[in-house]
């Protein structure tokens, strides 16, 4: 892998066992029935690709294709059945916000929390603290818990958190619909900040404009299999005239 | 391997107790309370209803220093249980060891463990309760049990991810092994012929020895505690295999 290359995806299929049977009362039957305890599709056919240190990546595609998948694999939460997965660099997923939010702890027991899952160090958080909160607008209420707080305040917060671990991956499914306008303004000039710092991107989304504005380039996924990957007008273009 | 994540565990330990108890208005004190007025009805209805007696110590004693112990592993398993499933949303986000989800619950439960043995430090005091050097065989005794723990707890977490099934069976498991374990009455009250039950279960070994260290002033039976030992042992590896083997699918499961 040459040094410039933040995530290397080698040939990767993923095999999903759908289990049909999630309770004892459903599975023993179907042991004793014959009939199949699971049955398995491919979420992803032979994916190939290399994203370099800096690229932005859209990924497009109807619900379904695989694009949310792809992420889990290169988050490492899901192991890919066949090919192999490289990343060089902290990863900081911005796929639903706030999962390792308490709603019982305070807003700033939160920071610290979510800050040292998302691969922090204590003393990093207590550095960046004060960059977080202000970047989320929170001052007011970071010592509630955060149960009190609106969604838009919540994910607010997350998403603070998560682009002030400095990643150099970042994965991004659908949420910069966060909060009101100023607040998405704010998120795109940051991202816009994250790509001349050579943070590699993947973008998923199923706004086109925020596609074209925001990507290099774009892997279009349809069927679970690489339909096009390359220049975002091309691919862009050909998505828009087939659906 | 797990000393590079010590501050995510620490992290979510805290987690794990500030949060439980934030909404109560006794807070932490449920932590003390709770095994306490569960050892007050015991300690009634054995001594005074089914009379539990020739101790050589107060039943209050002799049920608090098996029942604590016990309840920490009860605890442990049960959350241990769900602390994958209830941690479903970071299971599909970020990777980190899943065995930090474990052994953070199990770390909680040992604080909660700790701050209930301050009433049994207290008993000792109030019935003068006689302490020998032996009574430091509790840390190596302790740790086999948290071993034990550790290992069941991987494959039980691991499975219930799969299979919901699991924890309530498993509250069913749990409420028989009690029985067979000799926490609110002595082994020696358990019929002879089914005494072998003591020897294969490391609970009772466990709680044989402590009382026997802490009451006793002996030495434990060393010959048990190897066999406990060992048992915990054979546990963490299958546990810490299979949770390993399964752990790339957790996030596809869960």
């Amino acid at each position: 892998m040459s040094s410039d290359v933040a995530i290397s995806i080698q040939h990767v299929s993923k095999l999903f066992r759908k289990q049909n049977q999630r309770t004892f009362k459903e599975l023993i039957p179907a042991l004793f029935g014959g009939k199949k305890v699971a049955e398995s599709f491919w979420a992803l056919k032979d994916i190939d690709l290399e994203i370099k240190k800096g690229e932005t990546i859209g990924i497009i595609g109807v619900n379904g294709s695989g694009k949310s998948t792809l992420l889990k694999l290169i988050a490492g939460v899901s192991q890919p059945t066949k090919g192999k997965i490289t990343t060089v660099g902290r990863m900081a997923p911005l796929i639903e916000l706030g999962a390792g939010f308490h709603p019982e702890l305070t807003g700033r027991e939160n920071v610290y929390l979510n800050g040292i899952i998302l691969g922090m160090t204590r003393a990093e958080v207590d550095a960046k603290f004060k960059e977080i909160v202000d970047f989320a607008e929170i001052w007011d209420f970071i010592d509630q818990p955060v149960k009190h707080y609106s969604s838009g305040m919540y994910l607010r917060l997350a998403f603070a958190v998560a682009i002030h671990t400095e990643p150099e991956i970042l994965l991004i499914d659908e949420i910069l619909a966060v909060g009101d306008t100023a607040f998405q303004a704010k998120c795109f000039k940051k991202m816009d900040e994250f790509k001349k710092n050579k943070v590699a991107i993947m973008y998923v989304s199923h706004n086109m404009d925020s596609v074209r504005t925001f990507c290099d380039k774009v892997l279009y996924i349809d069927d679970n299999k690489m339909a096009e990957f390359g220049k975002k007008d091309l691919v862009l273009d050909q998505y828009l005239s087939k659906i | 391997m797990i000393y590079k994540y010590k501050e995510l565990l620490s992290e979510l330990t805290k987690r794990e107790i500030k949060a439980r108890y934030k909404q109560s208005v006794l807070g932490y004190a449920w932590v003390i309370l709770n095994p306490f007025f569960q050892m007050l009805v015991m300690a009634f209805v054995f001594s005074k209803i089914l009379r539990i007696t020739d101790l050589g110590v107060p039943y209050a004693l002799f049920l608090y220093v098996g029942l604590l112990p016990w309840n920490l592993f009860a605890a442990s398993i049960t959350s241990s249980m769900n602390s994958l499933v209830g941690n479903g949303s970071l299971l599909t986000k970020i990777y980190f060891p899943r065995e930090i989800f474990v052994i953070s619950t199990i770390l909680a439960k040992i604080v909660d463990f700790l701050l209930a043995s301050i009433v049994l430090v207290i008993f000792f005091i109030f019935f003068h309760q006689q302490v020998t050097l032996n009574i430091f065989w509790i840390l190596p005794i302790f740790l086999i049990q948290q071993l034990f723990t550790f290992g069941l707890s991987l494959v039980l977490s691991a499975f219930n991810l799969f299979y919901r099934d699991i924890q309530y069976l498993f509250g069913l498991i749990l409420l028989t092994w009690m029985y067979i374990t000799p926490v609110i009455y002595p082994t020696e009250m358990f019929p002879e012929q089914y005494r072998w039950i003591f020897k294969l279960n490391p609970m009772a070994i466990f709680i044989n020895a402590y009382r026997q260290v802490m009451l006793g002033g002996g030495l434990p039976n060393f010959t048990s505690l190897g066999i406990a030992l060992g048992l915990s042992l054979v546990m963490v590896v299958i546990g810490y295999k299979i949770f390993k083997n399964l752990e790339g699918m957790f996030a596809d499961v869960v």
